[in-house]
């Protein structure tokens, strides 16, 4: 019974290849929900850019090194950095990996419920990868003094290192793969295969721009550290900066080209997209930040490489920290770039970060929201409950990016708009009906005419009287009414009345 | 309270349903199996440490229990992934909308089993940094093993008011959702199935010799040692079988059928037979512990893929109306948004024919109404405010166009549209005087 409906749900569904869906609104008022994502997100992508993709690799080129110049030295400070790479990895960095799949269940389920149908398979096979460099850096570290008994046991161990940081390497090559179709949906629009969606003209410049990236990240933390450990042995420390940075050079000019090559491709690609002149503005403002963060950053962090290489074992430890946060803070600002130009979308050209798609719009700019969303607890609007209904608008279409009091409240956007004149709700309204042509990162609004206005009424009152907003994970849902627990209602066809027996 | 119905997500199936419920059931049985161990292993650890204060063999086991944790820690969560994702794909509606209700807690499992596994890092790590302050040592050791402990009743919570939509309305945080039925008894069965699974690997890890020689155990500990384990594993299966009974009958009736029932009941009949070589093991002095291991095993395995089929059968049987609910509901929404969809595409076409007619208006509007109203100000000045400025001076309007200055310092400045020809400038300048 189950799989007719699967089966009839897939059928309209590429008939039609439009929907929506609704699910209880969880909410943080404080940091807003957009932080709670990138809180956790960026700690991963630092974690994981520069502790195992790019710090692996050199890991096991300092076995290799300490294999081949029969110096325990090397072995020692190899397994000693390996630690804390464990350590670092299999805790917060293993754990913000999984938050990311939490926190964007919890905040946007729309959009990450529908890029797991689409990507499943995609997202399978970078768990299947995740296993084993789970058991690789496990079987790596934990077998590393034993491994020393013999040559034949030490030769398989570092084997095993090389192997460690492939895999590291492949799960960014596919996880990038699903984050450019989030911003460009290429093919997918017409064709909606999962290798359509991944091969996008974003995907490999941002590939290339992040492994070089993680490489440069890796090799300064690892001479940070390196750095820490080798205190007493000045010679030894000469010896492996040298390596380290000369590693990392390599891949430091790699990251200039690369970098060159992605920030031509994003401009031209999304500028593509977006047809009014004063979207450009703020694009250009946006994108301008990031330029100057890469061009004296990169500067900065190759001053460092090239004196490390110059006069290895020298160079302050205290410039390997600055270098390393200024690598994090690049990596911070091109994520949130990059989140940024993917606005107003949460996937392209299929649904806004709202959550709502573009195919849902005319049925909710015509009914209503409320109408629809099963969660929602008003649905008609009269003279009476404008503010509430006001608020329930506010709930259903905004508050997936902006608070009421905290990181990007709106109250603050109101008062950036309209300082201390009394705020009025005509004004509001006209302001928000096209501001999706002005503000080329906000989605339209997808409610209609009453809805808009109740939402400015509310809007406007939020000048005297801010209470900040509750998610159900606080308040809980409203009592269910006839058409949250009914499969008809409103203007909703009755397909079972009109089709027959077909469930 | 009647059950809301949401909408689903109107995209296809990654892969046929029963493909994807018996990927979800395999992947949970191997994500459980390591959590049990994880969980077992850490309260073994602390146990031993406890006894260890007397015995000092105990405290060196105590050590090498932990290094097992460090490895299951971290194959626990690896392998709860795969079980997260397809939950999330064949339970959308369901799974959301409880990870929603409870979210606060929800995401702290994150920080929580974040700060375990670096605890479980200190308690290994430094094992020989606390040789003069035991009791920091133990009170870490606990700290962790209460974490471990916390974490899967969330998890629990979770899943069990997925099944319950009718009970969503009722919830107001976790500890209202973690009160409902039947989730502590269903934790307190989790709870002794960690402990069964995990004396048993424990007694089959401690007759391994080269675990032996690490330790440095004489025969006579070996033996106290595995006993001690076998013990506890005997006393978990009974407690299991127990907890097995009550969460039987404290299952909500929605989900019960016969066949579920007797897949539960054939599921403790197979433990049966374990649990009389495990008695005989233990009391009978001509049986070594060590007899029958692999039947044992074999039984309890066997009982534990019948609980994990049970499992989502049970789901299965609870959520069935309701996802055909959802299924027609889905349909209709659907169906409806196709209809609006054609109607504003006929409405679209017969504007499009208006804006023919108008050049100046259509010109208006797709470059200039984002920022100017008709009569109220928004990100600039309204038509007539402009009208009134330029009344009469067309090429007025046209100059500014072209090449903003600042005149407002409470206004964004506006860009240049320089991509306009004359012809069109004109056309819009004329169509804002006459407005």
């Amino acid at each position: 019974m189950v799989h007719l409906n699967a089966m009839a749900i897939t059928h309209f569904s590429f008939k039609l290849k439009r929907g929506s869906m609704d699910f209880p609104i969880f909410h943080i008022d404080f940091i807003g929900n957009r932080m709670l994502i990138a809180i956790d997100a960026i700690l991963h992508v630092i974690i994981n850019h520069a502790f195992a993709v790019g710090a692996l690799p050199i890991i096991a080129l300092l076995e290799f090194s300490g294999m081949r110049l029969k110096d325990d030295r090397w072995d020692k400070l190899a397994y000693r950095l390996l630690k804390i790479i464990f350590i670092i990895t299999t805790t917060v960095g293993a754990l913000t990996g999984v938050g990311i799949w939490f926190s964007a269940s919890l905040v946007n389920p729309a959009a990450i419920g529908s890029l797991i149908r689409v990507f499943f398979w995609g997202w399978f096979t970078e768990w299947i990868v995740f296993v084993a460099e789970v058991s690789l850096i496990m079987l790596y570290f934990l077998s590393w003094e034993t491994a020393n008994r013999s040559p034949e046991a030490k030769r398989k161990h570092l084997r095993l290192g090389f192997f460690l940081a492939t895999f590291s390497w492949i799960t960014m090559a596919i996880i990038v793969a699903i984050l450019g179709f989030m911003m460009d949906t290429g093919n997918w629009a017409t064709d909606r295969t999962l290798l359509s969606g991944l091969f996008n003209p974003i995907y490999l410049p941002q590939l290339a721009f992040r492994t070089t990236l993680a490489m440069v990240m890796g090799g300064i933390t690892m001479l940070g550290l390196s750095y820490l450990f080798t205190q007493d042995d000045f010679s030894f420390r000469t010896k492996v900066s040298r390596v380290i940075s000369r590693w990392s050079s390599v891949w430091m000019i790699g990251l200039v080209g690369t970098a060159i090559w992605y920030a031509k491709v994003i401009p031209t690609h999304m500028l593509a997209n977006v047809p009014v002149a004063v979207t450009t503005q703020e694009y250009v403002h946006w994108n301008n930040s990031l330029i100057w963060l890469l061009v004296f950053g990169l500067a900065f962090v190759s001053w460092v490489l090239w004196s490390s290489v110059k006069h290895s074992g020298k160079v302050h430890g205290a410039k390997y920290v600055i270098s390393a946060l200024v690598l994090f803070a690049i990596l911070g600002q091109f994520e949130r770039v990059r989140e940024f130009i993917r606005k107003p979308f949460i996937i392209g050209n299929y649904m806004y970060a709202n959550g709502i798609r573009v195919d849902d719009y005319p049925l909710l700019q015509r009914d209503g929201i409320l109408q629809h969303a099963t969660y929602a607890s008003v649905r008609d609007i009269t003279s009476d409950n404008q503010i509430s209904a006001g608020r329930e608008v506010f709930e259903q279409t905004c508050t997936r990016c902006h608070t009421v009091n905290g990181v990007n409240s709106i109250r603050d956007q109101l008062k950036n708009m309209y300082g201390e004149k009394p705020w009025q709700s005509d004004v509001i309204a006209a302001y928000i009906d096209n501001m999706h042509g002005a503000r080329y990162f906000m989605p339209p609004f997808p409610g209609n005419k009453a809805e808009l206005n109740a939402l400015s009424v509310y809007l406007a009152s939020l000048q005297k009287r801010a209470v900040a907003f509750y998610g159900v994970q606080h308040t809980g849902i409203p009592t269910p009414d006839k058409t949250s627990t009914s499969t008809v209602y409103g203007k909703l066809p009755d397909l079972e009345k009109i089709h027959g027996d077909q469930y | 309270m009647l059950a809301p119905i949401p909408r689903d997500i109107p995209l296809p199936l990654p892969a046929p349903e029963g493909f994807l419920d018996i990927l979800l059931i395999v992947s949970f049985l191997v994500h459980i199996i390591f959590v049990h161990l994880m969980l077992g292993g850490s309260l073994f650890s602390l146990v031993c440490q406890i006894k260890g204060l007397k015995i000092p063999d105990y405290e060196k086991l105590a050590y090498k229990i932990m290094q097992t944790v460090t490895v299951n820690k971290s194959l626990a969560v690896v392998m709860g992934v795969a079980p997260l994702l397809i939950i999330n794909t064949l339970y959308a509606p369901q799974f959301y909308a409880s990870s929603a209700l409870i979210g606060d807690m929800w995401m702290m499992v994150i920080p929580l089993v974040t700060l375990a596994f670096l605890l479980a890092y200190v308690h290994k790590f430094w094992w020989n940094h606390f040789v003069n302050i035991p009791e920091l040592h133990l009170g870490i050791s606990a700290l962790e093993t209460l974490l471990f402990l916390f974490i899967p009743l969330i998890f629990m919570t979770n899943i069990n008011l997925m099944l319950f939509p009718e009970y969503w309305a009722d919830v107001k945080g976790f500890f209202s959702a973690m009160l409902l039925p039947n989730v502590l008894q269903r934790y307190l069965h989790f709870l002794s199935a960690s402990v069964l699974l995990s004396a048993l690997f424990f007694f089959w890890w401690t007759g391994r010799k080269t675990v032996q020689e690490s330790l440095v155990l004489d025969a006579i500990r070996v033996i106290d040692i595995r006993r001690f384990f076998y013990a506890f594993a005997f006393g978990a299966i009974i407690f299991q079988i127990l907890t097995g009974l009550i969460v039987f009958i404290s299952l909500p009736t929605q989900g019960m059928s016969w066949s579920f029932t007797l897949s539960l009941i054939l599921g403790g009949l197979i433990a049966l037979p374990a649990i009389f070589w495990m008695w005989q093991n233990l009391t009978n002095s001509s049986h070594l512990l060590d007899d029958n291991f692999k039947h044992i095993i074999g039984c309890f395995v066997l009982t534990a893929v019948i609980m994990g089929v049970a499992r989502h059968d049970y789901r299965e049987n609870a959520l069935a109306d309701h996802k055909m609910a959802i299924a027609e509901k889905t349909a209709n929404y659907m169906a409806a948004v196709k209809e609006a969809n054609d109607e504003a595409k006929v409405a679209k076409e017969t504007s499009k024919l208006n804006d023919a007619a108008n050049p100046g208006k259509t010109a208006f509007e797709k470059n200039c109404i984002a920022c100017h109203h008709a009569t109220l100000p928004t990100v600039g000045p309204s038509v007539q405010e402009i009208k009134n400025i330029y009344a009469n001076n067309p090429t007025g309007i046209m100059t500014w166009t072209k090449a903003p200055g600042k005149k407002r310092a409470d206004s964004m400045p506006m860009p240049a549209f320089s991509h306009l020809n004359d012809d069109e400038l004109m056309t819009i300048s004329q169509y804002i005087l006459n407005q």
